[in-house]
Order: C-alpha cells, then structure tokens, then sequence
C-alpha cells in the first residue's frame, strides 16, 4: 500500500479529524514529498528515499484518547505496524474505550496494521524501532531503562498550557468564549488545556471575571456530552472552591452551583497547577515577570493561547524562554493542526530514516 | 444567634469540657454546636470567609448540619487559630505526606484535648481494665508536634496503675520483645500501622503470645511510607503473632487538625465517634450526607475543636452505615492525569531539580 493510498483510506474514514488535504500537507512537509516512502525523489543531485519504522510501539495515557489516536495515525501514515498498549481500566476509562473504539472503526487494511495491548507488552516494547509514550515523567523514566540503544524513544511526559490575555482590559465576548472553550474541551485533561489565565494588570477584574464566567457558562451548556464527575473528582472541585474562599480569594461559580467550571483569582502570580475539571485561575503578571512567576514549570510549558493584540513584544519573549513550544490564538488550543510539532518535535520527520542514492557519474 | 461564651477563658474550658463529657441531648449537642460556630465565625477570619462563600452566618444558621467543614488543605495554608495574637501551648503537626508542607493545629491549651482523648478511650474501655500500655511510637518529648505522641502522653498518665513506655528503635524493640516474653499480666500494644510493621519485622516470624485481657491499638497508617500492607493483611499477622482475637485490635482514627477520635474494633469493624463528636460521610459537591451504603467522604464535627474550626472536610473515603461508617481510605492524590502535569508531580520534578 502506497502512502497516498493510505492517506486516501484514513481521509475518507475520518474527513473531519484527518482530512485529505491536511494529510498530504503533512506527509509533504515533513518528508519533503509525498510520495518519499514509495520511491526515489530527487534532492539536489542526490536520490533519497525514507524507509518506515516496522514496528512502533504506542504507550497511551488514560487522561486523554486524542493523542493516543493522532499517534496511532501517525504511525499508520508511514505504513509502521503498530502495537498499542491501552491505558489500564480505572475508574473513568473513557479514554481507554474511545482509543480500542477507534482502532475498530479503521479501515481493514490499516485495522490489519494495528494491534492492542492492555498488559505491558514487553515483547512488543522490545521488538519495537520506536516507542512513543505518553504520560507521567515516572512513566517515561520507567520506559528508557527497558529500552535498548537502537531503539528511538519519543517520550511526552508532563506539560502544562496557559492563557495569556495581552490585552484583558478589552476582551471581547468572543475572545473571552474562546478562553472558555479552551478551558472546558476535554474537560481540561490534557497538556494543552490551560491551567490557569495569566492576564497583564490593569484590568478590572470583577468586569473581566464576570465576561469569563459568563462564556464558561454558556460553553458550559453548550457541551453536549457533560464529562462525568466520579467521587474524587468532586471532591477536588469542592475543595478548591472552599479552599478559596476561605483564603479570601474572589471565586465566580455557576449560577446553580454546578461542578461544571470553576472562576478562581489567585493573588499570587505563581503557577501552581489546577485540579483541571473546569477549575481555572486567573493570575496577574506583567510580561516582565513571567519568568519568575512561571518557573516551575520551566522547559514544561506546551502551549500559550493568547487572545488580544499587544505591540509589546515582551511577554512573547518570556514565554520563549520559559521553552514553551506553541503559540495560538485562544481557542484553538485544543487543536493543533496536524502539522503542529508536538513537544517541538517534527512528528513524522523523526521516526523515518532516510537512504541516498548517489549519482555515479 | 447565640453569645458564645470566651473559650479563651480557662473557667469556661472547664465549664465546656464538663459539658461534652456529660450527657449530651441532641437539643443540648445542636446548642452547644451553634455556640462554638458563633465562636470560631467571628475569631477565625478563613472559617467565616468560607461560610460567607456558601451563604451561612449565625444569623442564618438553622442546623449544624449546615455549617461548612473547612478542607484539611487549609491548615497547610494559614494558621486557623481563635484566639489571634496569642501564644499556643500546643503546636501539632500533619505529616505533610500529601504536599510536602504539614498542617499546623493550634491548641491555646492541651486541656480540652487531654480530656478528650482520654475519655474517649475510657469510654470503649481502652485505659479502664490497668494493661500495662506500651507505644511503638515517639514519646511526647521526642515528638513533641505530634497529636499522636501527646495523645498516647495523656493516655500514658490517666493509666494511673501502670506508667507505660516508648519504643520506637531496633534496641527498644528488643527489650520490648523480652519483656513482653516475660510478661503474664494483659498488655496493651499503641502504635502507628508502621510502628507495628517495624515490630513484626524485628520478631522475624517468631510469634509472641501475649497474656488473655491484650489488646492492640493501631492508627496512622502508612502516610508517605514507601512500603504498605493492607489493613485486612497486617491485622491477621497482628492475631497471628499475638496470638490475639481480630477483635482485641482496634483502630483510631483521628488526625491532628482534630481533638476527638472514633474507634472501630477488628479488621471490619466500623467506626463510631464519641457524643461530643460526630462524622458525616458526605457528597463533597453538595456537602450532604449520603444515603447509608453509599460511598462519600468523612466530614467531622469536633465539638471539642474549639480552638480552631469545629468542622473539617477530610479526603477519607467511607461508606455510611445505620450506626457509623466503614473508613475505605484516603482519597487517591493521583487521578489518571496522563501528560497532564499536577500537584503531586511539580513536587517530584521540583525535588529531581539540582
């Protein structure tokens, strides 16, 4: 099967998540031609080829199916075999089934490449060419000792996203929907959902709290599917929202009291992370301390969603050299085109090899 | 709206503890709750914020049901004391498993609490048969921030027949081991889960009968140990090697940010609290009771707390009972949070940081 054969299949099974032209955009861009796989392009004067990993062994984390499933794709894309080991059955396997869901739904042909595991594989792991793992840094660590030298590890351990409003004191209804929607998709589970909104100071916060809480609340109704909320996870909300209010923090809710999302103003600007599940902090910090106020998670920070135009350059900077890997506008943190370099990694580009062929004359 | 009378006062301590240790009414309970409320709402500025946030005061308080347990995190977070500026006889410290920082408990005074801790032992007839009492833990001087220490301290002093001792190293555990050989009298073994492991472990497999009349008292758990034995496991090892009935092991359950504590009996048992005290077991989204056989969590109301907040919001899982609650454990701290970076885990890469 050549790949734009496989392109062709994934894109008419998934229009929507893989559509065709993104796919070969893709392909195109990280291996310089669509077709790199299949046979000889010529590249200056030199023929070059990419050979596929045979096998790539997936290691998925429980929080979240989608990047388990653009891995997978990934994978699918340069024709690898794929060996999948499942997140174990916790209490909200969620992930767990839409991962195993897809892998039925695939076309036969690319269904045939895929195979899943729920106990560590170790044969697998070992047989694999490359591992791409997601979760804890526990878990990555864990994973390198088992691996032998040859063997190219692409580990995606712990991340974390923010909000950055340049410009809060003119957040539009729009831009602060689009906050909203970053916070609730996924119900704030993955590396890229925001864990907190940093805001330059100046704005008046009650007026900005109220437009936020506002479009949580109507994002909030919107979701059609309401994510579960099992005993812990109601327990952390409730503690977080009386933690705040206890310290004297200024806590917006919904209207009904819902556990859907949660409005806190954190006085102090340090990053501490959130108990996710629609909790979001709000945290002011002028670009210049950024780097201060955001150094615990140094070199962890994935993406920044950023609403408003700002001439100041200086916030863009700190978050560079905080080492965040991703800039969007709010919104669209959740999803990242399927050219986005994950981690800043070159997705497909660092699992293939390539072999030249050199003219003879 | 009741004038709560200044617990600051040691006369009114006095008055205050008699009373919890007196016959306690529903009405007379419900009473004194709404007092002490009054009391900590207008000292303790974190517990009246938190009330204000779920819409209680004492004017609005209809029932001490409604009054809003303050999350155990926040004694990590301020100093929850009602008396201000004054100094503490007592501080008590948590473990700080759970986020590296410990919770503080102020108490202005160990009174009420050495009373407490006392009589809720008499009461289910730990101190009143005069075993001799040994601690697998950290004497009162040693440990002087622990709740744990100090309690075994005024339990080690109402024991008026027999002083007990500490033990707590490798050597001690040896003279314990020969003396409890020797002994033909009842004792009574206090001590934390861990404490007792390191016991067992010192006794490499060898059993040590202990006289009819023993008993065993276990608490504390595992909290940060890197090594676990379940409850049902280490309490057969505990007959095993005791050579005592499941239901002559107890366990307390108590925790620094309280003054009271509830017992249950044998390796099932289910908890109950003393009169001066109760426990919920709640749905922490809407802070109400569950319905009995269903799963929440523990929300104490500690009518002896009166130096704090009398209301505490645990992360201890239990399934409600007719009479009482069967403790489950501690919520876990790590939900699947894949990628996803959180509490626990900005610790640990913090401590792998040079």
């Amino acid at each position: 099967m050549t790949t734009r054969q496989r392109i062709d299949l994934l894109a008419h099974a998934y229009p929507r998540l893989f559509p065709r032209k993104e796919l070969l955009q893709l392909v195109r861009d990280q291996l310089g031609h669509v077709d790199a796989l299949d046979c000889w392009i010529a590249r200056d004067r030199v023929r070059v080829r990419a050979r596929a990993p045979r096998l790539i062994h997936h290691v998925c984390a429980g929080n979240l199916a989608v990047s388990a499933i653009t891995s997978i794709v990934h994978g699918l894309l340069l024709g690898a075999r794929n060996s999948v080991k499942l997140p174990s059955p916790r209490d909200d396997s969620t992930a767990r089934r839409e991962i195993i869901a897809f892998g039925r739904s695939l076309p036969r042909p690319l269904r045939d490449l895929v195979t899943f595991t729920s106990t560590r594989d170790s044969s697998a792991l070992d047989r694999a060419d490359v591992v791409i793992a997601f979760g804890s840094d526990a878990t990555m660590a864990a994973l390198r000792a088992q691996l032998h030298g040859d063997q190219q590890f692409i580990a995606h351990g712990h991340a974390v996203s923010v909000l950055w409003l340049a410009d809060p004191g003119r957040l539009t209804a729009r831009e602060a929907r689009a906050c909203a929607i970053d916070v609730l998709t996924y119900d704030q589970l993955g590396c890229l959902s925001p864990q907190a909104i940093y805001l330059s100071p100046g704005a008046d916060l009650e007026v900005l709290g109220r437009k936020l809480a506002r479009a949580l609340e109507t994002e909030w109704r919107r979701q059609p599917q309401k994510p579960a909320r099992p005993l812990g996870t109601r327990a952390r909300i409730a503690e977080a929202r009386d933690v705040a209010h206890a310290l004297g923090h200024r806590v917006w809710l919904p209207p009904s009291r819902h556990l859907g999302w949660t409005l806190i103003h954190d006085p102090d600007s340090t990053f501490t992370p959130s108990p996710l599940h629609g909790v979001i902090y709000l945290r002011v910090s002028p670009p210049e301390k950024l780097r201060e106020n955001l150094a615990s998670v140094c070199g962890r920070i994935s993406t920044v969603g950023v609403t408003g135009t700002s001439s100041s350059a200086r916030w863009r900077e700190a978050f560079l050299d905080l080492g965040v890997s991703r800039f969007c506008p709010a919104g669209r943190m959740q999803f990242p085109p399927l050219s986005w370099h994950h981690d800043s990694r070159a997705v497909l580009g660092e699992l293939v090899t390539w072999i030249d062929d050199e003219p003879y004359d | 709206m009741f004038i709560p009378r200044d617990f600051s006062r040691a006369a009114a301590r006095r008055e205050w503890t008699a009373a919890l240790l007196g016959p306690l009414p529903d009405r007379r309970w419900e009473e004194m709750a709404c007092e002490l409320f009054c009391w900590q709402f207008a000292r303790v500025p974190e517990f009246r914020r938190l009330c204000e946030g779920h819409g209680v005061s004492p004017a609005t308080l209809r029932s001490w049901r409604e009054i809003p347990a303050m999350p155990q995190q926040l004694f990590k977070r301020a100093k929850l004391f009602a008396h201000g500026d004054s100094k503490a006889a007592a501080i008590y410290e948590t473990s700080g498993t759970t986020t590296g920082e410990p919770g503080r408990q102020y108490l202005l005074r160990t009174d009420i609490y050495e009373a407490v801790c006392v009589a809720g032992a008499r009461r289910i007839g730990l101190l009143d048969h005069g075993p001799e009492v040994h601690f697998i833990a950290a004497s009162p001087r040693e440990a002087p921030h622990s709740s744990l220490s100090a309690m075994f301290g005024f339990w080690n002093r109402a024991a008026a027949k027999h002083h007990g001792r500490f033990w707590m190293s490798a050597e001690d555990f040896e003279e314990l081991r020969s003396l409890l050989t020797r002994t033909r009298k009842p004792v009574a073994l206090c001590g934390t889960a861990f404490g007792f492991v390191h016991f067992l472990d010192s006794l490499a497999g060898c059993e040590l009968p202990l006289p009819r009349g023993s008993w065993l008292l276990e608490t504390g758990g595992f909290k940060g140990r890197a090594r676990e034995i379940p409850k049902p496991e280490l309490y057969a090892q505990l007959a095993r090697t005791f050579r005592v009935p499941d239901r002559a092991i107890w366990n307390e359950y108590g925790m620094s940010e309280l003054s009271s504590q509830a017992y249950a009996r044998g390796a099932r048992g289910l908890h109950s609290t003393p009169p001066w005290a109760r426990a919920l077991v709640v749905d922490p989204a809407t802070g109400r009771e569950v319905a009995p056989g269903r799963e929440g969590l523990v929300r104490w109301i500690d009518l002896a707390n009166v130096d704090s907040v009398l209301a505490l919001q645990t992360l201890d899982r239990a399934q409600r009972t007719s009479n009482g609650f069967r403790l489950i454990g501690r919520l876990s701290r790590t939900e699947p949070r894949g990628c996803s970076l959180g509490v626990e885990d900005l610790r640990v890469a913090r401590g792998n940081r040079p």
